[in-house]
């Protein structure tokens, strides 16, 4: 499938789901012609009609190309598969890091959640995970640290060490 | 004192930008958009002034690797490659970092006599502006998508108005009631354009360098830069020039930028150089003419953006999200209301200039050091950059969440080959144009001939209408040529 065929089904998708919001906006009082949701309305429109416009090009182009003369092997695809998948992996992971940072941070505080942020980024980033790394780690959330909380006074979740202690 | 700040403003902004410049794949609107969070709570001038250097600095330090590795650090440099990395290759890595960095100074300072020249001149008509002549100014910037779509323009008209959407969230305009908020305070004031545009420039670029190869790495030897002989200014005096005209130019125009000025720049060189057969060959001139042309861009794209709050390229369009979050909304009524942040602004820039001539000698070693770091280090330290910085703009972890998100968009709208400035500009114009648009309704009693009967918002949308119809043109004439 084609990624413009498949971002103009995306998109489109995305301006009914947005139409369909527009009407949980309560009605104004006041004496405004558009009103609040006037505007939302006309923007879902328009980007309904520029996603078919999308969705009905890729299908011509699609169906005017010629066939191609040879697709490639199924053992040639099996190669690059793991490398793909491989590839997906690392980027969501360095999301679900994000993610993981930010539901850990009140409970870790911030030395240590952003230490395991560089030590686990740098595993992602196709680095190793060794005792180097760890001590790149450590410094660095001590740079960190000594930026963000001693020298611009930044109030990071200290986590739940303090109530140990 | 003020002027001690705005000194260490602009000291710092080209040092930060420099060595932000000089890591291929971080690019000066990456590197302007890191720093953003930190500007929030600092004066208003020191802030932009800041940002400001950062993008003269940027454009600087995109040239080191391409010498030194013949990797552009920015897409501005691409054209500094050819002769540049020539050069190094010939043990005269020197010279060509010292050709950069001077032609770099000579071209920042004709691009910031341009700005002064032609800013306030161009928004001279600030008293004269009402509700439909800043809706009109919103749609001008909003054309200006046409520009940045590239081959492209319906997958840009689909961001901008995605970025629309996104500019419709939290508290309506006119009456106040919540939209789109799902019952969440952290959404009542919007979608801050600042987590945008870290998601989509900084945490899209990160996901992205997962998976991209691993850099040459620079060595000490060969970067000790070189002033340049009398023999050597003589040759490039004339490229100099040719680059600071085509820079001043390009960097006004929307959608062109430092890129394509800086080849235009080299192309030019070459056509009206004696020794046109030398570039490509280690030519000094090759070198010059591209690094006077992005230098130039670095101010003449504030023209635009000061007098119409038009950002003409990315870096423009972050430094637009830094006025926007000291209320300093560029325009019109910049000058009148804050004419000591423009004043501030244009000495910030003067300074910077020369500071990047200082700056450029002393960080060449940290410079080399840095780029030469392994690069799953360096990428782990900017995410946690990113990350403690979103959290540091208002002490809140919703925005790391919301910065994380639109790195996904970011990453999305890359994989679907989606140009994302337009999505930035609607998301920094959409507020602007929504208020104004029904502000001039409310006042004309709904009757919309109020946009056409007022002449200066006339001619803002026939303005408007021209870019996008040459927008059109072009596409068409190059899908024709392609046939």
């Amino acid at each position: 499938m084609n990624r413009d065929l498949v971002f103009g089904v995306a998109t489109l998708a995305i301006a009914l789901v947005y139409y369909a919001l527009t009407s949980t906006i309560p009605p104004s009082q006041l004496a405004d012609p558009i009103g609040p949701q006037g505007l939302p309305r006309m923007y879902s429109l328009v980007l309904a009609a520029l996603s078919i416009l999308l969705i009905v090009r890729s299908l011509r182009s699609h169906a005017n190309r010629e066939p191609r003369i040879s697709e490639p092997k199924i053992s040639d695809r099996r190669t690059s598969e793991p490398a793909n998948y491989l590839a997906t992996a690392r980027v969501a992971g360095m999301l679900l890091l994000g993610i993981a940072y930010i539901v850990m941070l009140p409970y870790l505080g911030y030395l240590i959640s952003v230490a395991v942020l560089i030590a686990l980024t740098t595993y992602l980033q196709r680095g190793p995970l060794n005792l180097r790394t760890a001590v790149v780690a450590l410094s660095g959330a001590a740079l960190f640290w000594a930026l963000f909380i001693w020298l611009l006074r930044i109030q990071y979740p200290a986590g739940l060490w303090p109530s140990l202690i | 004192m003020a002027f001690a700040y705005l000194i260490a403003a602009a000291f710092g902004g080209v040092a930060w930008g420099i060595l932000g410049g000089a890591l291929p794949g971080i690019s000066p609107s990456i590197t302007m958009a890191l720093l953003l969070p930190f500007t929030y709570g600092m004066d208003s001038t020191v802030a932009v002034v800041l940002l400001a250097s950062t993008y003269v600095g940027a454009e600087y330090g995109g040239s080191i690797p391409a010498i030194l590795i013949g990797t552009p650090g920015t897409n501005a440099a691409a054209a500094t490659v050819i002769d540049g990395y020539e050069m190094k290759r010939q043990g005269k890595a020197g010279e060509a970092l010292g050709i950069s960095l001077y032609s770099g100074f000579v071209g920042g300072l004709f691009g910031l006599i341009v700005l002064v020249l032609l800013t306030e001149r161009l928004s001279s008509v600030a008293l004269a502006f009402t509700p439909p002549s800043y809706f009109a100014l919103g749609i001008l910037g909003l054309s200006v998508i046409a520009s940045l779509s590239g081959d492209s323009l319906l997958k840009g008209l689909i961001a901008g108005v995605m970025g629309l959407m996104v500019a419709t969230i939290g508290t309506d305009p006119v009456t106040g009631l919540n939209r789109f908020t799902f019952g969440s305070p952290d959404l009542l004031s919007g979608i801050p354009p600042i987590l945008v545009m870290v998601g989509i420039f900084a945490v899209s670029e990160m996901l992205v360098q997962t998976n991209a190869p691993d850099w040459e790495k620079a060595t000490h030897e060969s970067a000790r830069i070189r002033f340049p002989t009398p023999a050597v200014w003589k040759r490039i005096a004339k490229p100099q020039a040719i680059g600071s005209f085509i820079g001043a130019f390009e960097g006004m125009v929307p959608g062109a930028g430092g890129s394509i000025s800086s080849f235009l720049a080299y192309n030019e060189a070459r056509r009206w150089s004696r020794h046109s057969d030398e570039f490509g060959h280690g030519s000094p001139e090759g070198v010059a003419a591209p690094e006077a042309a992005n230098n130039t861009v670095a101010c003449t794209a504030l023209v635009p953006m000061l007098s119409l709050g038009i950002p003409s390229s990315n870096s423009a369009a972050v430094l637009l999200g830094g006025f926007l979050m000291h209320e300093l909304v560029p325009g019109p009524m910049l000058f009148v209301q804050h004419g000591e942040v423009v004043r501030g602004l244009y000495e910030g820039l003067f300074v910077a200039n020369v500071a990047m001539l200082i700056i450029g000698y002393v960080i060449m070693g940290p410079c080399i050091w840095l780029v030469s770091r392994p690069k799953p280090y360096l990428m782990a330290f900017i995410y946690a950059l990113v990350v403690s910085g979103v959290y540091a703009f208002q002490a809140n972890l919703f925005n790391v969440g919301v910065a994380l998100a639109f790195g996904v968009v970011g990453y999305a709208l890359r994989y679907f080959k989606v140009p994302f400035l337009p999505m930035v500009l609607g998301v920094v114009l959409g507020f602007m144009v929504e208020s104004n648009y029904r502000r001039a309704l409310v006042l004309s009693n709904g009757d919309l001939t109020t946009f056409v009967r007022n002449p200066i918002s006339a001619g803002l949308l026939a303005t408007a209408l021209m870019v996008l119809a040459a927008s059109l043109l072009r596409q068409a004439k190059g899908r024709g040529d392609a046939r």
